[in-house]
């Protein structure tokens, strides 16, 4: 092996010998970092696997599996539609009463609608102030804080504040959507605020504007399509966040939903779960052409 | 130079101009009166918006001095808005949208406010062990949904896997597994595997696979397929060529967001106690229900410690890695 | 008519910018100020709008003195000085006569401008800015969709819109591939000779200034090291301006 080596290593000029064996020892060794990192990933893994221990179904675990099969494969049609005694669908076609489907999924996502909305609006004078190229450092050191505050507090807990003051309905749900979604938004909005090209003001600049008029015609035409398009996207997340909203009585499907899994009437659980998965699927495709379209025009 | 242009000058067609304006106007249309009844003001919007309807199809032809003329397409802007505020006012009337309580009943809220952020430090031994189930359960959630979202999510783009008909069987089964909202799902998982830390974790591991498979096919299919063809090129077979040429490519990125869907996972973590699968949604739910607000305070500070540390940690190294 | 008397700039930092500039540029020329990078063209075209102050001498233009103005008069004393950048410097989510029409926003009271409430009057002129630089046809398609010559274009239009009698032009083409380039600087010539405005652009390619430009100006580190006409300027006067570099020319 030494010797092999030997007679590759004459066939090289000097200097170029010396080069590659330099190379060779200098390389970068990082392979105790790799290790380090393996090692803490096991170590984390084998500690959160401790508690998180399968002991095996629930006494009905195997029935509820089943209903959930059952609801879904055959899901509860009069809910949906306006059915006749035979079960036919009759006019005017969709169930519109309120225990029905569709009124259940237009007031969740009339809750989204509003949330978001005033989230949005909310949102805006805090993210100018949170934004450290606008205030001073520690201004926006504040309202970040306060910014994570409102993240961090889940919108379950927000709810359930929020109902002491409303009482449990519709509009508790507007008022915690507004709330929690500022987090976010505010995120979003703050690097759309510090993505601003800034050699447009210039140029407006050199044509003589003044301060309101370089905001008007530089900062806001590249915003606004960013803003817009973080409210619409925060709109597709508080829709799905609405239908859980429900779960603590604050309005939308959620409600229905969950006392239907309580009492185990699996074939109304298959017709919202039903209802609730064309709704976010419509709602995403909304939201992602709407996105597209404000990006590319 | 063209003369006058018969078609829309911003480059879209007139018909689907047409079709855009009066669809929005009977949206909004439907939305003023079905929410409203035939009420004076349901008249007014409707008018109103059947207005910015002919207003968004109104095209005007400009003159120039030197006899060129240009056709001035029309704008949406002003559809869109009328639209929006019929939206609005529907939403107002489903939800029994009312400002009065708020101005009402509004100091509620800043009297529970101010006790929240007023901790009840005596409380924190029983917040330790709940606290370090939920983060327990995000991290295991966070490691397996991630793990499974990886082949997953190579089978969905449609650069790599030339099969249309898996590409979009996978896509669509991604989709209605986001659909499902977490609590949902752990609320099923606890009816079906007990009540617990497991459930929870089932719950996670679902949220995760759903999330990170769609981020990861989306940027699967941006990279730079190269090197990957030129593998192919001398005989290395599809899976060589994945492993050689796009992991390099796809590892920084898929490590990023494995570690923001554990930030994303340890709120949503916290909340699933409440449907019984383990962490501390219970004690919260618990708390609430005796009006015990300092308390939920204290659970909401450890929480929010937790989540800085782990946000902290995580953007830092997510940082390091692009 | 420009005029330059013993102009000087100091950087806060120390760096000279430009020392002991005289020069005099007469209405309806056209001047091509090249030399290396770093050498001062941008700060000696920068400084006849006032985007960046001169710190000795006198800087006249059309009788008045530029450092004179201040708040207000600046701002009206910029309206009739156009300015052209490298990188367009365009709003590119919006239309293409919609950053055409912010020129004129500096003369609109304010409720006008805040809702972006333009004329009919206004359009039809924006829309002949467009016309004069051939993309009339482009008038309501986004920004982000035409492409780099196209774009330096609407910046064109947007400049000549505000009616200017100079127009400033940053590295206009550097950004451009020949044909466009040779496009481009035909514009401006164009626009010079028709329309008697004087045009003075900060150039990188030697050949395009010969072949578009009436008049030249050297800079070297700062100074003037050559002004006169086109026509005579020699391979010898370019490695003086270029440091004793050989420049390329290709014949041009």
């Amino acid at each position: 092996m030494e010797k092999q080596t030997k007679v590759q290593n004459n066939a090289l000029p000097r200097d170029a010998k010396v080069d590659i064996l330099a190379t060779y020892l200098t390389r970068p060794r990082l392979w105790w970092l790799y290790t380090l990192i393996v090692l803490i990933i096991f170590a984390l893994i084998s500690w959160s696997g401790s508690t998180v221990q399968y002991k095996g179904l629930a006494n009905k675990g195997v029935e509820v599996a089943k209903g959930i099969w059952n609801g879904l494969v055959s899901p509860d049609r009069s809910l949906l539609f306006t059915l006749n005694e035979e079960g036919a669908i009759v006019s005017p076609f969709i169930n519109v009463t309120p225990e029905g489907v569709p009124y259940q999924l237009l007031q969740t996502v009339a809750i989204a609608v509003l949330g978001t909305l005033i989230g949005g609006v909310l949102a805006i004078p805090f993210s100018f102030l949170a934004c450290d190229k606008i205030v001073p450092k520690w201004v926006a050191l504040i309202f970040n804080v306060f910014i994570l505050l409102i993240r961090t507090i889940p919108s379950l807990v927000w709810a359930l504040v929020w109902i002491r003051v409303t009482g449990p309905n519709a509009f508790c749900g507007v008022v915690t959507q507004s709330v929690c979604s500022i987090g976010m938004i505010c995120k979003m909005y703050i690097t759309a605020i510090e993505d601003i090209d800034t050699r447009i003001l210039e140029s407006l600049d050199a044509t003589g504007c003044n301060g309101f008029q370089k905001i008007r015609y530089g900062m806001l035409p590249q915003i606004i399509p960013n803003f817009i398009s973080t409210v619409i996207y925060r709109f597709d997340i508080n829709v799905k966040d609405a239908t859980t909203l429900g779960i603590v009585g604050a309005g939308g499907i959620g409600a229905a939903l969950i006392q239907c899994i309580t009492s185990s009437r699996w074939s109304m659980v298959g017709s919202y779960l039903f209802g609730m998965i064309l709704l976010m699927i419509v709602i995403e495709l909304f939201s992602t052409y709407v996105r597209q379209k404000l990006a590319r025009g | 130079m063209s003369k006058t242009k018969q078609k829309d000058a911003s480059g879209k067609s007139l018909t689907g101009r047409v079709i855009g304006a009066v669809v929005m106007a009977a949206a909004g249309v439907f939305c003023a009166l079905a929410a409203l009844g035939v009420t004076p003001g349901a008249i007014v919007l409707s008018a109103l918006t059947v207005c910015a309807a002919l207003h968004a199809l109104h095209t005007r032809t400009m003159k120039l001095k030197n006899g060129k003329s240009v056709v001035q397409p029309g704008s949406n802007g002003l559809l869109i808005g009328m639209l929006l505020v019929d939206i609005v006012a529907a939403s107002a009337v489903l939800t029994g949208f009312d400002f009065g309580i708020i101005m009402k009943r509004g100091n509620q809220f800043f009297v529970i406010l101010q006790q929240i952020f007023q901790p009840d430090f005596n409380y924190f031994p029983k917040v330790v062990d709940p606290l370090l189930d939920t983060i327990k359960m995000s991290i295991l959630g966070s490691v397996i949904g991630a793990t499974l979202a990886l082949p997953v999510s190579v089978i969905a783009s449609t650069n790599i896997n030339r099969s249309g008909v898996a590409v979009w069987a996978q896509r669509i089964l991604l989709m209605i597994i986001r659909t499902l909202p977490t609590l949902v799902i752990a609320k099923f998982a606890a009816l079906i595997f007990g009540l617990g830390t497991f459930a929870g974790t089932v719950a996670i591991v679902i949220f995760t696979f759903g999330v990170v498979s769609k981020m990861m096919y989306e940027s699967i299919e941006t990279i730079d397929m190269g090197a990957f063809e030129a593998m192919e090129s001398f005989g290395a077979n599809k899976f060589q060529s994945f492993w050689s040429a796009c992991m390099p490519q796809i590892l920084p990125t898929y490590l990023s967001y494995c570690l923001y869907a554990l930030e994303m996972n340890i709120r949503a973590a916290a909340i699933l106690g409440y449907v019984g699968a383990g962490g501390l949604g219970l004690l919260m739910d618990e708390r609430i229900g005796w009006r015990d607000y300092r308390g939920l305070g204290m659970v909401l500070l450890a929480l929010f410690v937790v989540v800085l540390i782990i946000e902290q940690t995580s953007q830092y190294l997510r940082k390091k890695l692009s | 008519m420009i005029e330059f008397k013993h102009v000087d700039k100091v950087y806060p930092n120390g760096t000279k910018g430009l020392s002991d500039i005289n020069l005099s540029i007469d209405q309806g020329e056209f001047v091509a100020i090249i030399g290396l990078s770093g050498a001062g063209k941008s700060t000696l075209i920068r400084t006849i709008n006032r985007m960046i102050d001169v710190t000795g001498g006198q800087l006249v233009v059309d009788g008045t003195d530029v450092m004179s103005l201040s708040g207000k008069a600046m701002r009206r004393y910029r309206r009739k000085i156009g300015m052209i950048f490298q990188s367009y410097n365009l709003v590119t989510r919006t239309t293409a006569i919609r950053n055409v029409l912010t020129s004129m926003v500096p003369d609109m009271p304010f409720w006008k401008v805040l809702l972006g409430a333009f004329s009919a009057e206004q359009k039809l002129k924006a829309l002949e800015a467009l016309d004069k630089v051939g993309i009339l046809d482009k008038a309501y398609i986004r920004c982000d969709q035409l492409s780099g010559g196209q774009q330096q274009r609407v910046s064109l239009a947007r400049t000549l819109n505000q009616d200017p009698t100079i127009i400033l032009a940053d590295e206009p083409v550097a950004a451009l591939d020949p044909v466009t380039a040779h496009q481009v600087m035909a514009d401006f010539k164009r626009i010079n000779q028709e329309m008697n405005i004087t045009v003075l652009i900060n150039i990188h390619h030697v050949d395009l200034a010969l072949a578009y430009c009436s008049r030249v100006i050297g800079i070297r580190a700062g100074k003037i090291v050559y002004d006169g006409p086109t026509q005579d300027v020699t391979q010898e006067i370019l490695d003086e301006i270029y440091g004793g570099a050989t420049v390329p020319t290709a014949g041009t």
